[in-house]
């Protein structure tokens, strides 16, 4: 699995479990109809609690990021299937950018610079997604 | 609300004048995977005890499943497993008569599970459990409290004593195997000195000092406050007195190291007043919460 748990990130860790599920979709090293392991599975391969596990997938899954079969395991999504409303997803993103803006703050990073690095960093992540829908 | 797996409120317990626990207050909620987190003598053994009613407390109250394990102690014990830190078998019995005499106090047994795990820790059934390692010995009794399905699951010390390398891996496997069914109903309470372990299993803990709670969160919430703040200066770092917010100060030289609880975001705020050339800051681990909070 590519999921890497950083216990001194201070992000709770069924939230690291579920951003990690959603950047492997995004770029691609997911697919669309990819198993993903069981809820025990995942919480053995991780060394965490199932209660956790089980919180991350919950959270996927109300995203539609992923969806629970009834027997047969949980599997990624098709994209753009996302249940939720415009309005909650730009809220949603929002506060993510929020705290990007606080963190560039404290480290000083002016917002022209901010500007930039959000360009160089979408040119390199959609570079990265071109390359994998080719190989 | 679900009435907690555990709830122990102001629990005093001496043994002679010395006092083990002053005023203990605990809650369980089933479903947790709570770690019972204290040093050698901090009272981790005795409170367990008196959930048993192996002691009887001085004062204040115990509840199991909401019932006073002193007057319904049968009840209590058919609902949960408990695993001391030493186990012992008759030395007579192999691995299978050992599971079997253990099955036959039990109401249900899930001969699934046992063989399942039997097969994972490469247990031979038929080898005589005089026989057996200190890690064999503590996979067989986790078996034993496993395969009966309690709704709680007491390990006292669970991996004290084994291989580190070894019983990493297998508290895992356990609690993994236990909490696989009936999620939400199974409690496990886990007593341990050897926090590491545990970092990832925890949903919530407390930790004991001296006989008292000095700390109870849930383990990602504790993650996010205590934190530490580490600053480099050109010249001479400021003085420890500086920082009274903290909960310690280091300093040496040119560079500081805060520990902060809660208030991580003020005290970065006040050392980036104070112009470090670098500064950087991480959350504790779950054993380094632990250090930074007994005394």
């Amino acid at each position: 699995m590519f999921v890497q748990l950083n216990f001194r990130s201070g992000v709770p860790v069924y939230l690291q479990v579920a951003q990690q599920v959603k950047a492997a979709a995004a770029s691609g090293a997911l697919r669309p109809g990819d198993a993903l392991p069981s809820v025990r599975a995942l919480a053995e391969e991780l060394r965490i609690n199932r209660n956790t596990a089980a919180k991350a997938y919950a959270e996927l899954e109300s995203e539609g990021v992923l969806e629970l079969r009834q027997g047969s395991g949980c599997f990624l999504k098709a994209n753009g299937a996302s249940p939720l409303r415009r309005a909650v997803r730009s809220e949603r993103l929002g506060a993510e950018l929020d705290a990007v803006i606080v963190q560039a703050h404290h480290l000083q990073i002016g917002d022209d610079d901010l500007r930039a690095l959000l360009d160089e960093r979408l040119a390199d992540f959609r570079g990265r997604q071109r390359q994998r829908g080719q190989s | 609300m679900n009435t907690p797996a555990i709830e122990v409120r102001q629990l005093v317990h001496r043994y002679g004048r010395a006092e083990a626990l002053q005023g203990l207050d605990l809650t369980v909620e089933p479903g947790q995977c709570y770690g019972f987190f204290g040093r050698n003598g901090a009272g981790k053994t005795t409170t367990i005890k008196c959930l048993l009613n192996l002691l009887r407390p001085h004062s204040g109250s115990v509840r199991v499943f909401g019932m006073d394990p002193r007057t319904r102690e049968a009840e209590v014990k058919t609902r949960l497993a408990y695993v001391p830190d030493f186990v012992a078998f008759y030395p007579w019995m192999s691995v299978r008569e050992a599971l079997d005499y253990q099955a036959s106090f039990r109401g249900h047994w899930n001969r699934d599970v046992e063989g399942s795990l039997l097969r994972q820790f490469q247990l031979d059934p038929a080898a005589p459990t005089s026989g057996l390692s200190k890690g064999q010995r503590t996979q067989l009794a986790l078996i034993g409290a496993i395969a009966a399905e309690p709704e709680l699951l007491v390990l006292d010390e669970p991996t004290s004593g084994l291989d580190p390398l070894v019983r990493r891996e297998f508290i895992q496997t356990v609690i993994g195997a236990y909490q696989d069914a009936a999620p939400g109903k199974r409690t496990v309470f886990v007593s341990t000195h050897l926090i590491t372990e545990f970092e990832g299993l925890i949903d919530r803990f407390t930790v004991l000092d001296q006989g008292k709670a000095v700390l109870t969160a849930d383990a990602d919430e504790a993650r996010a406050k205590f934190r530490r703040l580490r600053a480099r200066f050109e010249g001479d770092a400021p003085a420890e007195s500086e920082f009274k917010a903290a909960k310690s100060v280091k300093r040496d030289g040119r560079s500081v190291e805060l520990i902060v609880n809660g208030n991580g975001d003020e005290l970065m705020a006040q050392l980036r007043a104070m112009k470090p050339t670098e500064v950087t800051t991480e959350s504790l681990t779950l054993e380094e919460i632990f250090m930074a909070t007994v005394r």
